[in-house]
């Protein structure tokens, strides 16, 4: 089945064209990676999915339904949630309330119940700490509980940014460049959550430049150049393309799969 | 409990101060005021310090409660309970209204939108003279009496001003230790993330503004009822200023931080009277110095000074860890 | 009707172009650092009282030197709030750098409060009082000067930041300090050179309108917010729209003092400031800024 279904989708800034007449299908219960050499137009197009930005033309359909002109927390609503390239943390709070606040739209006291802090808002808080728990130690991160985030290293915070977009219950799940920045042994974890993620029943649309993890990590891929679709297929299919090899590795082929 | 323990301590301080020192003009005079201002202040601080939206007018909500205690009592004859409701539901209705435009607004350009809305309700208060009394101001306000237990000497509006204080105080408390609570926070360390959270900010925002002008508002008709006459000058961008000067020297993001900066900053001019002449310019170079040199507030610089002494004396020191609901780091 | 019309069209310009001293000294603060200077006003003070003080009495210095002197002294508080009040505090927050230009501004008045007290004076005009008839409106030589001093300042202001090489330098540290600082340039100066710059032209503005509005230890305040309240209508970023805003404040007011009513003038500024923001939320001039994340 069909989660997303992106047509026709077209997006510029002043001169600069980012996405241009993209098409694509996400299906269901797989990992779909997006790649592209920098300035693609891969963020934008994340942006567009979760209703940051407008889009010029073209319509997205998540679940069946078009979603362009929804507002990011009605996404939420539906079922999307996402990862930023630049980490969108906030430092201000600890790790658990980073998580909690995924949690957002699990619970629903409002201001004036939370003021009087009446039973079910107690009640509300300890089920929110529950859940947010649970998605901090499905990404290996009890640990840091406690700690405030501006004091995490680099490594954790790409975790507890998607620890704290699993805790929204997501059905679809964007990932802007989860292993950048990473090393090595940090890389290799992050392609086991990426798996554990998908496992879980979560759709995961992927970008990453990391093109090893990319391949192993893929169900299917699609490549974006200047914002068109340069080519679509399994990771094999991508390997094995002509265009692809030519306009975006520039010839030389060499996978660590 | 733990989470209350705060508020515990302040209630002791609150219940001890006028056992201590009774009948001392810096209990039962100057920290009335002190305990009204922290009323403001902690509105403020959920506002400023939490959500991270500075608002340089927050006198005019302070204003349009108690000027609405004022006229509803002493020109249609209200009592003064109701008078306070209807001053509530008033501002309450005007901040709903200039939430959603006022706070799309960013940076610098929020300020001055605060601002100008402070400086338009000060000015439509001096000029509607037929009902404000204009710039000569308002008296023969009714003094507030519970149960037929008059509020009229000094020690018993002590007593009034802190229990209200302290019940603000207690549900600041409970909104920052909830899910409305983290919205506000997760607003302030980043606006997209928390959107993608599922947070509907422009609701949020639009909360938290009336939240604080509502407790503006109650200050306002305490204040109106406490001192029987009323100018506009006591509502004026100056006193705006104050109150966002206390939440910083709270250390913005933290309730007890709003109370002691309301303390201190209620306090200060009161000592420095000694210094006649001298006084503004000591009060202004005061408040440089210590944002120049304790940016992040002059109740955390002190917390955090008597935490490190402490841990120095019982080393290895443990790993940092947050107290529930309070915010050190300012990204404002 | 038309006629008075003239009038506040005339007044507006006056005052409008005493604003957009203050708006463009508050643009050019924040263009260079970021911080919007609630000091401003009282540069517009220190200038006009200190004018004052030394040109009266019977050892009152001739009046050029007494404006040139005014000037300087002005010139120098604004280097000084700079150097030790603003620099200490790179990197702080947006409020609590407003609270500590706040607090200069305080520390200022406190200071003028001191020297002069809370008397209200007046600056002789520089060339005369007989006013001048155009169509029945009237217009006070003194008006010429500030609209003519004004106006030069704002070319001059503009060949600066456009020409020379400080003026492009100061415009380099506004818009990447590391950048700037990594080819040579020296940032702490160009900074002092901004705040000097924002003081002289708070000072012109206080000496040349004081003959006409007269001044006094507190008269930066309301000064000082209008010119804030001008450089946000005009756009922040955008020093010309800053002057833009001023003269269309100044005229705002005073048609709305004529026409409608003087004491309601402040209220109307503000509300449409308001309007303007609510549909141009970085004001008339200032572009726009799409978040990237
Ligand atoms: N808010 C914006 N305003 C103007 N131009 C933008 C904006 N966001 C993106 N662009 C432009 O759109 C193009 C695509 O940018 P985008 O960030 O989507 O690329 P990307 O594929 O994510 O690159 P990278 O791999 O470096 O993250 C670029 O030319 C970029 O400069
Ligand atoms: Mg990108």
């Amino acid at each position: 089945m069909t989660l997303l279904e992106v047509q026709g989708l077209t997006k510029s800034f002043g001169g600069v064209t980012a996405i241009a007449d993209l098409g694509f299908d996400v299906p269901e219960g797989q990992v779909y990676s997006v790649i592209g050499p920098n300035g693609a137009g891969k963020t934008t197009l994340f942006n567009m999915l979760s209703g940051i930005y407008h889009p010029d033309e073209g319509s997205i359909h998540f679940q069946g339904r078009e979603i362009i002109g929804l507002q990011p927390h009605k996404m939420a609503a539906m079922g999307l949630s996402r990862t930023f390239q630049n980490l969108q943390m906030f430092f201000n709070m600890s790790v658990l309330d980073n998580v909690m606040v995924g949690c957002h739209l699990r619970t629903g006291s409002g201001l004036f119940s939370a003021a009087l802090r009446l039973p079910g808002v107690v009640r509300e808080e300890r089920e929110a700490r529950r859940l947010a728990r649970e998605a901090l130690s499905f990404c290996d991160l009890e640990r840091f509980v406690d700690q405030r985030a501006d004091a995490l290293p680099y490594g954790v915070l790409k975790r507890l940014e998607i620890a704290r977009a699993l805790a929204v219950g997501p059905k679809l799940l964007l990932m802007d460049e989860p292993a950048a920045g990473l090393n090595d042994t940090e890389t290799a974890e992050m392609q086991r959550l990426i798996r554990c993620i998908c496992e879980r029943g979560i759709t995961v649309l992927l970008v990453e430049h990391n093109m090893g993890l990319v391949m192993r990590v893929s169900d299917r891929i699609l490549v974006l150049d200047y914002g068109t679709r340069l080519a679509e297929g399994t990771p094999l299919e991508i390997q094995n393309d002509r265009r692809v090899i030519e306009a975006y590795l520039g010839g030389e082929v060499q996978y660590a799969v | 409990m733990k989470r209350l323990r705060g508020l515990f301590l302040l209630t002791l301080l609150v219940v001890i101060l006028p056992l201590l020192f009774p009948d001392n003009y810096y209990v039962t005079v100057v920290a009335v005021s002190a305990a009204l201002h922290a009323i403001l202040a902690v509105g403020l601080n959920l506002l400023m310090g939490y959500a991270g939206l500075i608002s340089l007018g927050h006198a005019a909500f302070f204003g349009i409660g108690a000027y609405t205690s004022g006229i509803v009592t002493t020109r249609f004859g209200l009592d003064p309970w109701s008078a306070m409701a209807a001053g509530m539901l008033l501002t309450g209705t005007i901040a709903f209204v200039m939430a959603r435009p006022i706070l799309r607004l960013k940076g610098h350009y929020l300020a001055m939108a605060t601002l100008g809305l402070g400086i338009i309700v000060q000015i439509v208060l001096v000029q509607t003279e037929e009902l404000t009394g204009g710039p000569d101001g308002l008296g023969g306000i009714p003094p507030l009496s519970l149960f037929g237990w008059e509020v009229d000497s000094d020690l018993r509006w002590y007593m009034l001003m802190s229990a209200v204080m302290l019940l603000v105080v207690w549900l600041a408390l409970n909104i920052i230790d909830s899910r409305s609570g983290r919205a506000l926070r997760a607003l302030h360390g980043s606006e997209v993330a928390a959107e993608m959270m599922g947070i509907d900010t422009t609701v949020t925002k639009t909360g938290v503004f009336v939240v604080a002008a509502l407790s503006a508002s109650l200050a306002g008709s305490l204040f109106a009822h406490q001192q029987a006459f009323i100018s506009p000058d006591s509502f004026n961008f100056f006193f705006s200023i104050e109150l966002v000067t206390m939440v910083v020297l709270g250390g913005m993001a933290s309730t007890f931080g709003a109370v002691f900066g309301a303390f201190v900053l209620t306090f200060l001019p009161e000592l420095l009277v000694i210094f006649e002449d001298y006084e503004v310019m000591i009060f202004g170079a005061i408040l440089m110095l210590m944002m120049i040199f304790l940016p992040q507030g002059l109740f955390v610089g002190l917390r955090d000074l008597l935490r490190r002494l402490l841990q120095q004396q019982r080393a290895p020191a443990p790993a940092p860890v947050v107290p529930a609901g309070e915010d050190k780091h300012d990204a404002a | 009707m038309a006629d008075q019309i003239l009038q506040f069209l005339l007044t507006g310009i006056t005052v409008g172009a005493t604003y957009a001293l203050v708006a463009l000294g508050f643009a050019i603060i924040y263009n260079a650092s970021d911080v919007v200077n609630f000091a401003q006003g009282e540069f517009v003070m220190i200038g006009a009282m200190s004018a004052v003080a030394l040109s009266a009495g019977d050892g009152g210095l001739p009046m050029p030197v007494a404006l040139l002197l005014a000037v300087l002294i002005t010139v120098g508080v604004g280097v000084l709030l700079q150097r030790f009040a603003i620099a200490p505090a790179r990197g702080a927050s947006v409020v609590t750098t407003i609270i500590i230009t706040i607090g200069a501004s305080i520390f200022l008045r406190g200071v003028a409060l001191l020297v002069w007290g809370k008397d209200i004076f007046a600056l002789p005009a520089f060339s005369g009082d007989a006013p001048i008839h155009i169509g029945q409106a009237t217009l006070l030589p003194q008006n010429l000067w500030v609209m003519g001093g004004a106006g030069l300042m704002v070319l001059g202001v503009h060949w600066f930041f456009g020409h020379t090489t400080i003026g492009k330098a100061v415009l380099a540290c506004s818009c990447n300090r590391t950048a700037a600082h990594l080819v040579g340039i020296n940032v702490g100066l160009m900074m002092l050179i901004a705040y000097g710059l924002s003081a002289f032209l708070g000072a012109m503005a206080g000496v040349l309108v004081a003959p006409i509005t007269f001044t006094s230890y507190d008269a930066g305040v309301m000064l000082g917010l209008k010119g804030f309240a001008a450089a946000i209508l005009g756009g922040m970023g955008n020093p010309m729209g800053a002057v833009a805003g001023g003269l269309l404040l100044g005229l705002i007011e005073s048609l709305s003092a004529g026409l409608i009513s003087s004491g309601y003038k402040d209220a109307i500024g503000f509300v449409i400031l308001l309007l303007v923001l609510f549909f141009r939320p970085s004001g008339l001039f200032g572009r726009a800024s799409v978040e990237r994340v």
